[in-house]
């Protein structure tokens, strides 16, 4: 609610500043939509949300975009989008007042995607790349946007074009954690990413920091519980709060007459908290017969995490003594709630993309999805999407 | 077996010359525009990547419609992508407020009007559209 709330101000002030201006600014509006159905190929298969009965709203997307480009290298940007999955409840990806201040170099201040990834900036526009959507075991931070200050310097470095954008900002939206609504808050998000493109080569790399505040109450019960017993060091790491998680990233894109192969790997470090720590990685190779895309992609997650609370042992035997059971219970709890979150798992999807319109494509794909833990997780999901830009 | 081969060979030699006498690209500038633009600057400017010429004037580019033509053939040969490719890379700089896909004109004779107004304009046209209300720098 206050989130929302924040953006309907943001959303009074843009239209502030554009009808105070003495001339008028022109204002255009673009779209790009999505419409995803999806079923998985077992009986009791589950996948990405979807299940064995088709699904038509979970993968499914609209938006409108409202640009205007005001005097003197100034410009506004807000661009809604509305998610199935979300009961298509409208949200602000972007809502922010840019200032070119030279060609090569643009301030950005409001809400913006954070550029982890090589498809970020264009993460919900399917139009704009060969899958439906890029692979989930990548693309899988629990946020994507943030509110605060960025800044883009175009340049060329020899032969190659590079873009570096760097940002520093904040997000307090209300997230999803362990099935809960948690109002989290990663304070001092700072980062950068560099891309530096060439003919038909592109080279990307990222790293990100942010103060991670995550209240979720079974965490912060087991948190409280250990604090209790006098384990403060342990109770210090199962809380989330005033914890410093690092993103890195690497990837590469070649773009070459008919081919295409994209790489990306990733890195999530979250020192002192009881979340895990992922590493993921894909590798795409695409061939294009005219209007029609064929591509294949493999990739692997692994999560992983110590034990923390190796420092304390289980109590044999520990009869009636409430502090014995206290300690076994909350290392059983505590060492669940890690183990919940340890993955090996790797996927291939074959998927094709077939330009059959001048502003719209039709997308097929299968991705069989293999858990190395638990092969009761694996999974096969057959999508097909029609994705347009407007 | 002599008969086959060389019928092949002849078919190939229609290919080769049915495709150079595709109708062939020029590039357009305004007549008073004086910069020094080289080849690899062109499919530059015309992603967006370039927005000055080399006298500092700033660049508008103009396209035709799209899936005209003319314009497959200038993405093909000049920018090397297919008009699908094309639109997919406006729209990433579109929806991250990055940039705009240049103005689009309906046909040549609209694009050379274009360009013969604008001191800064940059288009192309079929070789046999040009006249010289514009200056050609360079034919594809």
């Amino acid at each position: 609610m206050e989130y929302y709330k924040s953006n309907v101000i943001k959303a009074a002030l843009i239209s502030g500043v554009l009808s105070t201006g003495t001339v008028q600014a022109e204002i255009y509006f673009n779209g790009f939509a999505s419409v995803v159905g999806g079923i998985t190929a077992s009986n009791d298969g589950k996948l990405y949300g979807y299940d064995d009965s088709f699904d038509f709203e979970q993968g499914s997307l609209f938006a409108l975009q409202a640009t205007s480009d005001l005097d003197n290298g100034l410009g506004v940007t807000t661009q809604i989008v509305s998610r199935g999955s979300d009961d298509w409840d409208p949200d602000f990806e972007w809502a922010y007042i840019s200032y070119d201040a030279t060609d090569e170099l643009r301030f950005l201040a409001g809400r913006q995607r954070a550029p982890f990834y090589i498809y970020s900036d264009f993460l919900d526009v399917s139009y704009a790349y060969s899958w439906i959507t890029p692979p989930t075991g990548v693309y899988d931070l629990i946020f994507d946007t943030f509110d605060g200050l960025g800044a883009i310097y175009n340049t060329s470095v020899g032969e190659f074009d590079s873009s570096f954008q760097f940002l520093y900002g904040r997000n307090n939206d209300e997230l999803n954690a362990f099935g809960e609504q948690v109002d989290a808050d990663f304070k001092g998000l700072l980062g950068g990413s560099l891309t530096l493109t060439r003919d038909w080569l592109t080279l990307r790399g990222g790293y990100f920091q942010a103060e991670m505040n995550v209240p979720h109450t079974g965490i912060n019960q087991l948190g409280g519980g250990w604090q209790q017993l006098g384990f403060t060091d342990i109770a210090n790491t199962v809380y989330v709060s005033e914890d410093d998680g690092v993103f890195v990233e690497a990837g590469f894109q070649i773009d070459y007459n008919n081919l295409i192969i994209v790489g990306e790997y990733t890195q999530l470090t979250l020192d002192n908290t009881p979340l895990a720590d992922q590493k993921s990685y894909y590798l795409m190779a695409g061939w294009r017969f005219d209007d029609l895309l064929v591509h294949m992609t493999y990739g692997g997650d692994d999560n992983s995490k110590n034990d923390i609370t190796a420092s304390v042992n289980y109590f044999n035997n520990p009869g009636d003594d409430p502090f014995k059971n206290g300690v076994n219970a909350l290392k059983g709890g505590t060492q669940g709630l890690v183990n919940q979150q340890i993955e090996e798992q790797n996927y291939i999807i074959l998927g094709v993309r077939w330009d059959f319109h001048d502003s719209a494509a039709l997308k097929f794909e299968y991705t069989n999805f293999s858990d190395d833990l638990n092969s009761n997780n694996d999974a096969g999901l057959f999508r097909t999407a029609l994705v347009t830009v407007f | 077996m002599n008969i086959i081969k060389s019928k092949f060979l002849l078919s190939i030699l229609a290919l080769l010359f049915s495709s150079s006498s595709l109708a062939g690209v020029s590039v357009i500038v305004n007549s008073a525009n004086g910069a020094a633009i080289d080849e690899g600057d062109i499919s530059r400017i015309f992603l967006g990547k370039v927005k000055k010429f080399s006298t500092g004037d700033k660049i508008t580019i103009v396209n035709l419609k799209y899936k005209q033509a003319t314009r497959n053939e200038f993405e093909k040969k000049v920018l090397n992508k297919s008009a699908s490719q094309v639109k997919a890379y406006w729209s990433k700089l579109m929806f991250s407020g990055k940039g705009k896909p240049p103005k689009e004109l309906a046909s040549d004779k609209d694009i050379l009007a274009f360009v013969a107004e604008n001191p800064g304009a940059i288009g192309y046209v079929a070789d046999g559209s040009v006249d010289d209300s514009v200056k050609v720098i360079k034919s594809f």
